[in-house]
């Protein structure tokens, strides 16, 4: 249990240098802050907090009730930026003349060295409309959707996340479950969607054993065998995809 | 427009209701701000579950939460004629102080503007909306609540454990009240008014904190906003969860509940060394806190109760007033009653 807790706390301090700025912004407030009421909720609460997280009998207990992937949520409770921000005031505001600029500056530097900036992060991306999924999940979704009735529509793994995010009456036979590795959920129709030549011998009829109206694939993947032996058609090319659509399935009622 | 009465007019309204005898510190337009969305949030919370739990549709959840919101501008309305008072107090804008550094708050305003601006602009691609955000679009179109499988949309039986933390429904609300679609309100509107209410609450730490000094104030905020711009350093930190998944309920929870918690027990841990009395809208203030982090998250009952216990446990020892832990448990009773609910459902 110990391994685990620091594990996590090691993966929740990154770099460990923003951490360390708050460890100094603790000490700096343990020594200098006077009013009572500041210094328990700044410096105590957190001490304790900190030797609850690291406690094995309370880990032990809370991994048990909530699981492992969010036991680091405990750390949420240190008020790292505030406390960070407000050492950092407090010190600003006891100088003078030039050494306030000379300080500040050079704290801001420390926060923008230690720390990362959050808009260079992978996952985030210029969005490409007001809906914040991509244009062509919102193009296929207007495309097949059918008013007063739900749709089914089997999708590329790539846009699975977006595509109940904007149109909640097209169902999918698999959905966000089936990209996230460690839920191992793997199985038949998006194993074949997600091969590089569709075999539409082995495609087709497990996609009309999910009942699907609508088959998207990537414009690019090399597709073996006809689609109108198995009452495929196309339906329509937008943003790189295929869209087909079994006609064994009707959409009226 | 609908979103900004919403999110803003009518918060600022219903916080009014708090405004009286508050902290000189926290006095403003802000704290209204902030103690009116808790306190509505609260509201939902407590009307929300309830149905959720009976399989009810959305609609009455609409009808009931429209009505508690109507119900509070008019008791604000009313206690605002007949004390006089203005329903919306501009001391912010009065009281500032003309000799601060204009330089600094004219950074810290245009930081907070660029991530205003990023976060309509930008996107940030998380598997979880998957769950969330559909659960919000589902609802708006189907008015069921946590019956539908969010991945899949086949239907399902009764998803009682998220449903003990409808943030989505709310979310869900909004969008059926402004007309706008759940997704752009989740991506979209949520998150310019939670990073907007974020600062604010820093806003009001920094003021209580440094008490009448108001040179570092902006300084304070601009640190703030550099902390969380530069705080991607880990995928777990409070801070990537407020600017890159503000629309789920647990950056809520981390960017807006705990920072006022703290705040709140500030405040009351100053009026217990002060000897101050504890008024009773502070107490509800408090509960509100503690039921909104049961909305925002699940894990947040159990947060909220860890903060407002060790907290006052300290302020009891320290300043040996131990009936304060009996209102304080009092606070903390919806938090149990959820996290109990949570481990009879899971």
């Amino acid at each position: 249990m110990w391994n685990i807790v620091t594990e996590l706390f090691r993966e929740y301090m990154g770099t460990g240098l923003i951490v360390i700025l708050y460890l100094i912004s603790l000490a700096y407030l343990w020594v200098r802050e006077q009013r009572k009421y500041a210094r328990i909720l700044l410096v105590i609460v957190p001490v304790i907090l900190l030797l609850l997280f690291f406690n094995p009998l309370f880990a032990r207990g809370l991994y048990h009730l909530v699981g492992d992937e969010i036991y680091y949520r405990i750390l949420w409770l240190l008020p790292i930026t505030v406390t960070t921000a407000y050492a950092a005031a407090t010190l600003y505001g006891r100088l003078t003349g030039r050494r306030k600029t000379v300080f500040a500056l050079a704290a801001a530097a420390g926060i923008v060295v230690s720390g990362s900036f959050i808009y260079k992060n992978p996952f985030f991306q210029r969005a490409e409309n007001l809906y914040h999924v991509p244009d062509s999940v919102v193009h296929i979704c207007d495309a097949i959707l059918e008013p007063g009735r739900e749709v089914q529509a089997a999708f590329p793994l790539e846009l699975v996340q977006y595509v109940r995010q904007y149109e909640p009456t097209i169902c999918m036979p698999f959905g966000r479950e089936m990209t996230v590795e460690r839920w191992n959920r793997w199985a038949g129709l998006p194993d074949e969607m997600e091969k590089e030549v569709i075999d539409l011998s082995r495609l087709a009829p497990l996609a009309k054993e999910e009942g699907c109206h609508y088959i998207i694939l990537p414009e690019e993947k090399e597709v073996i065998g006809k689609t109108s032996e198995y009452n495929w058609e196309v339906f329509l090319r937008t943003d790189g995809y295929v869209i087909y659509r079994d006609r064994d399935f009707d959409l009226k009622y | 427009m609908a979103a900004v009465l919403l999110l803003f007019a009518v918060p600022v309204f219903v916080g009014s209701l708090f405004q009286k005898n508050v902290d000189h510190y926290l006095k403003g337009i802000i704290f209204q701000w902030v103690s009116g969305q808790l306190f509505l949030w609260a509201c939902f919370q407590l009307i929300c579950v309830p149905m959720i739990l009976l399989e009810m549709s959305f609609r009455y959840v609409i009808i009931w939460y429209s009505a508690v919101l109507a119900l509070s501008v008019l008791a604000a309305a009313f206690l605002a004629f007949r004390g006089r008072r203005k329903a919306v107090s501009l001391s912010l804008i009065k009281g500032a102080d003309r000799r601060q550094s204009v330089l600094l708050w004219l950074i810290f305003w245009a930081v907070l503007g660029f991530q205003l601006v990023q976060a309509v602009r930008m996107t940030y691609r998380d598997g979880d909306d998957a769950f969330y955000v559909a659960i919000s679009s589902i609802t708006q179109d189907a008015l069921t609540m946590y019956r539908k499988q969010p991945y899949t949309g086949f239907g399902t039986e009764l998803d009682a454990r998220h449903g003990l933390a409808p943030f989505p429904i709310w979310i869900a609300y909004l969008a059926e009240i402004t007309g706008i679609r759940a997704v752009t309100v989740a991506h979209v509107v949520v998150p310019v008014a939670l990073i907007a209410m974020t600062y604010g609450i820093f806003y009001l730490l920094g003021r209580f904190l440094l008490r009448g000094k108001r040179e570092p104030l902006p300084l304070f905020l601009i640190f703030t906003e550099l902390l969380v711009l530069f705080g991607d350093y880990s995928f777990y930190t409070a801070e990537n969860f407020m600017i890159a998944r503000s629309r789920q309920g647990k950056a809520a929870l981390g960017s807006i509940v705990i920072p006022v918690l703290l705040l709140l027990l500030l405040v009351l841990l100053r009026q217990l060394q002060e000897g101050e009395k504890i008024l009773v809208k502070y107490y509800v203030l408090l509960a509100a806190a503690n039921i909104t982090g049961c909305l925002c998250s699940t894990m947040g009952a159990m947060l909220c109760c860890l903060l407002v216990g060790i907290a006052g446990a300290c302020g009891a020892i320290a300043f040996k007033r131990w009936k304060i832990l009996i209102p304080m448990a009092v606070c903390c009773l919806p938090d149990v009653c959820y996290a109990v609910l949570y481990l009879i459902l899971d």
